[in-house]
């Protein structure tokens, strides 16, 4: 019986090639894109889950600030590790990951590579028993030999060694520090938060103390917040109890504000999709796409409904001939669900193919390495998921309506088509809202990303290289002069910091008039004179910096800092940044020194022409010399060092990679909608001319006109996408408004974007008809009445 | 073997009250050859229909091998006309998508009987008809004349008591229509009960009995 189903089901989907094709396109593109867009999900939400204490291990996150500038950092003091593991009961393991900027570059033999200090951190020894993290060789109980014992990842270890056995080998850093390789850990998994090429001994860090300094040792130093710290609790017990403690412990060891380090503890499994203060981060676009692909699919089961209930009207002469000759009606369910299953699996084998084809693309859009195991269980959660669902939403309905005929009533070609017309109609009208939804969506982003892209940022970084000076920080000003001798290079300058995304902050200032409870996290930049000068940015009252010694002593704010300090008349006030008591001398316009999803937070500028960052300002045809000049002077002083300089323009846009890969896949997501409703929308218009095509016959013998025949076709849908756009643009404006308060400055939301939407949405469509519409209307109406 | 007491029916819409059928008695005998003729509108296909159970009488009384038709359920009566009615139509309505033996042996599988006892009745069925070399053809691939015979033998592979056509000639030429009712006229001799909707006097006079309809009432019935 099966088999006789399944045959005829075969020659069902050989014989309606047209709607086959139709169904089996729909199906494979929705069920493609939503199992790749659940793959990126599930991806996002793997994140660090592969730690098997994952329920038990906590970050430590420290307040600082309050009111309007309270922020709440990732990292906190080195001593609170130390103090978490001595004196907070509960606390039974912690490790601290602090990032290693001491070096650039790491030798071995006559190969030199370039490390980035965000892959080069100190950690504890317990890193390698709290974490899953496999040490594919070496001690786990004693993981460094000693402060100068280096751990890298196996990837690393391929790329100094090849296939030397590393351990016992010897890395130079930076030409000067030899590293010993004391074990081999297995390169960090895709989806770790944590990650990296070396790993030193925290040891080594703690040897930057000298006991001479403020700060005695690196476990007294309360000061500096640079400790990545996890601990790992015992079940049960209450992470707030442990974050208050050692929010006491802190201040009990240093005398400070009450509101600045007050520690909080974030679960690990978090701290991917939310920010260090429990806000929303990457969560917000899992969410997003979640709900895509779900609408996806659902455009692609609707697809499917629709132009199977479509059919079965056209069907309906074989089903009442097989109730007439014995068919119970659930043999004819039975049959249905089949074809519809036959359907389903072509579509699957397909999106299979699909998926497995546009995986390297799609990985390169995402910026992730994702694959497509069928194999993996997880692969098959995904899509045992999505195909029964879209099977029991595909099948169960037309199955039903099909074999719900009344059989001799359907063989004379009267059916009660009128009740499940409507509900057809209804779908197309819900499709045709996601698809809308969907391009406003994807205006609305990319209108933003273009906001961001030519927002004015109140300073000029066009044409401007940055790179790390090293050795030639000792020789700024001799270079700098003899850089300014070539006419390629327009200006120079220097600084600790980058004016695209800045990166310090601190909370140890002082003014005249300051509340004592209060703590202003400020921005310190080092610049030299010609700093503000060349980045053009404007000064609102004052005067720059001229280098002068006074200059030392000298401080410029921008608006922001001032009005949150609430200093009235600043030139000439008093301001204290760290030890250096000082003076403001001058104001300068806000300008976008962070990401523009923050608003300007406070800034000081304080003269100090020895930053490590060497800014040099070119011209679009200059640039390719003026790079030539400055790598003379890098072979000069940094010959150890690879060179290397960045681009302002590139790193503004790095900043918003994120986003535009979000941008770019919202674009493709929302465009394979349309696409599918479309397929959808043709299959129905195709269907409607064949069941009216004895009305258009009759009404071209009265005189109609083609015009006449199209507009009368097209008319009915063309009212659902309307109706479909009245429901579909307040919806998506609203969402689109909240996702667009994730940036404190966005673009405007002009009504014409919803206008624009619905006139696409409407032309598709039209176009979509129209091809069946004329073609039915240009159709020669004696062989359309010529009927029976 | 059937019994029509006092038979009406008729459609409403609206206020308008159209009669098909009207206080239509009528008793068939096992072994007879029926032959419903009248001109068009007068009620042959609806009364046909009523007798096959594919369609219910607005009023009266039905009786189909003893049974009540009129007190049935639904389910009960597509149960009835399933084991014991074959239906042979003017469009001979095969399935497209199924060949020849396929389209034959489509009633056996859903009465679930056995594959080795399908396979033999099909075959037996074929030769009958003599189209064992078309089994493998699709109905696009015959004649209107070859389509209906494969319409009537799966109409009795379920062996039938009886056998209701609707203009089973009308698609037809002269010498296809003449074979149909030589068949009709043989199946007739070996003891199937017939009921036709017709035409066509010459094909009417195949049968044992005519019935004439008129405006939904029986105008006159003569055995031949």
């Amino acid at each position: 019986m099966i088999k006789n189903y399944l045959k005829t089901a075969w020659r069902n989907l050989i014989s309606k090639k047209f709607y086959s094709a139709i169904n089996i396109i729909g199906l494979t593109i929705g069920l493609a894109v939503g199992l790749l867009i659940l793959i990126w999900v599930k991806d996002e939400l793997s994140y660090d889950r592969f730690n098997t204490k994952i329920d038990q291990i906590y970050k430590v996150n420290a307040s600082i600030g309050t009111g309007a500038s309270r922020q709440v950092w990732g990292n906190v003091s080195a001593p609170v590790a130390f103090h978490a593991l001595k004196d907070v009961p509960g606390v039974i393991n912690a490790v601290r990951i602090i990032q290693n900027y001491n070096y650039s570059t790491f030798r071995y033999k006559d190969k030199i590579l370039r490390e980035n200090g965000n892959n080069l951190a100190f950690v504890d020894d317990s890193f390698f028993k709290m974490f899953d993290f496999k040490l594919l060789k070496g001690n786990i109980n004693k993981p460094f030999i000693n402060d100068q014992s280096v751990i890298i990842t196996e990837r690393t270890a391929k790329r100094y060694f090849g296939s030397v056995d590393p351990v016992g080998k010897t890395l130079m850093a930076d030409s000067k520090d030899p590293y010993t390789v004391s074990g081999v850990i297995a390169d960090f998994p895709g989806n770790s938060s944590i990650t990296g090429n070396m790993l030193f001994s925290i040891d080594r860090k703690r040897k930057e103390y000298d006991g001479k300094d403020y700060w005695k040792a690196m476990d007294e130093d309360w000061g500096n917040y640079f400790a990545q710290t996890f601990l790992q609790i015992k079940a049960n017990e209450s992470t707030k109890a442990i974050g208050e403690k050692l929010t006491r412990i802190h201040f009990k060891y240093q005398k400070s504000k009450s509101s600045d380090g007050v520690f909080q503890l974030q679960p690990m499994a978090d701290i991917h999709l939310y920010n260090p203060d429990g806000s929303a981060a990457g969560i917000q676009t899992v969410k997003v796409f979640s709900i895509v692909a779900i609408l996806i699919l659902i455009i692609a089961c609707i697809n499917y409904v629709n132009l199977s209930t479509a059919r079965a009207m056209l069907r309906s002469k074989e089903v009442s001939i097989r109730k007439i000759i014995g068919a119970d009606r659930k043999q004819l369910f039975i049959q249905f669900i089949i074809e519809t299953a036959l359907c389903f699996t072509i579509a699957l084998l397909l999106a299979f193919i699909l998926i497995y084809i546009s995986m390297p693309l799609y990985n390169k859009i995402a910026g992730k390495q994702m694959h497509f195991d069928l194999f993996s269980a997880n692969v098959w959660q995904v899509v045992a998921l999505t195909v029964i669902a879209t099977l029991v939403a595909s099948s169960i309905y037309p199955a039903l309506l099909l074999s719900s005929f009344k059989p001799i009533s359907a063989l004379k070609g009267k059916i009660s088509g009128a009740g499940n017309a409507s509900f057809r109609k209804a779908l197309v009208v819900c499709q045709f809202a996601f698809s809308i939804g969907l391009i406003i969506g994807t205006i609305i982003i990319n209108k933003q990303l273009n906001y961001i892209h030519t927002k004015q940022l109140g300073y000029d970084k066009e044409h401007v290289f940055a790179l790390s000076m090293h050795n030639m920080r000792d020789h700024y000003t001799a270079i700098k002069a003899q850089l300014l001798t070539h006419p390629e290079v327009l200006s120079v300058t220097a600084s600790d910091n980058s004016i695209i995304n800045s990166s310090s902050n601190t909370g140890d200032t002082d003014w005249d008039g300051k509340d004592p409870n209060t703590t202003l996290l400020i921005s310190p930049f080092e610049i030299d004179k010609d700093f503000l000068p060349m980045f053009k940015v404007q000064f609102i009252a004052g005067r720059n910096f001229t280098a002068s010694k006074s200059d030392t002593a000298n401080f410029i704010l921008n608006e922001t800092a001032v009005k949150i300090t609430g200093i009235k008349n600043p030139l000439g006030k008093r301001f204290k940044l760290h030890s250096l008591d000082g003076t403001i001398i001058g104001v300068v316009k806000d300008f976008h020194f962070a990401s523009l999803k923050e608003t300007i937070k406070p800034l000081i500028f304080s003269y100090r022409p020895t930053g490590d960052q060497m800014f040099i300002k070119t011209s679009g045809k200059n640039a390719t010399a003026a790079i030539k000049l400055a790598d003379n002077f890098w072979k000069q002083y940094n010959s150890n060092f690879p060179y290397e300089y960045t681009f302002l323009d590139d790193t503004y846009n790095a900043m918003y990679k994120t986003d535009q890969q979000t941008g770019i896949l919202f674009d493709i997501f929302a465009g394979i909608a349309i696409f599918i409703s479309c397929l959808g929308l043709f299959g129905l218009a195709t269907y409607t001319a064949q069941v009216k095509v004895k009305e258009i016959g009759i009404r071209k013998v009265l005189g109609a006109s083609v015009a006449n025949i199209t507009a009368m076709l097209s008319k009915d849908f063309l009212v659902l996408v309307i109706i479909a756009f009245a429901i579909a643009s307040p919806i998506a404006w609203y969402m689109m408004s909240k996702w667009l308060m994730g940036y404190a400055y966005r673009a405007q939301l002009h009504w014409w974007i919803i206008g624009v939407a619905g006139f696409a949405a409407i032309l598709i469509a039209f176009l979509t008809i129209s091809f069946q519409s004329i073609k039915a209307a240009l159709a020669n109406p004696v062989k359309s009445l010529r009927s029976e | 073997m059937l019994s029509l007491k006092n038979i009406s029916k008729y459609h409403k819409a609206g206020s308008l009250k159209t009669t098909i059928l009207n206080n239509i008695n009528l008793d068939v005998d096992a072994g007879e050859f029926v032959s419903i003729m009248g001109p068009s509108g007068s009620g042959k296909s609806s009364l046909l229909n009523i007798i096959g159970m594919l369609d219910e009488p607005s009023e009266g009384y039905q009786y189909f091998l003893n049974e009540p038709v009129h007190q049935l359920k639904e389910k009960q009566r597509s149960a009835l006309y399933k084991k014991n009615i074959g239906f042979v139509f003017q469009a001979y309505h095969l399935i497209d998508e199924l060949n020849v033996y396929e389209n034959i042996e489509t009633p056996l599988l859903y009465q679930d009987v056995k594959a080795a006892e399908r396979k033999a009745l099909v075959a037996d069925m074929l030769d009958r008809f003599q189209i064992v070399g078309k089994k493998d053809l699709f109905p696009s691939q015959l004649s209107g004349g070859q389509q209906q015979l494969v319409g009537i033998a799966r109409a009795l592979i379920v062996t039938p008591k009886l056998l209701l056509a609707d203009e089973p000639t009308g698609n037809l030429n002269s010498k296809q229509g003449d074979e149909i009712m030589e068949l009709f006229s043989k199946l007739n001799k070996e003891g199937m009960t017939i009921i036709q909707v017709t035409h066509s006097e010459k094909n009417a006079a195949y049968g044992s009995r005519i019935i004439n309809l008129l405006d939904g009432t029986i105008e006159s019935s003569k055995n031949i």
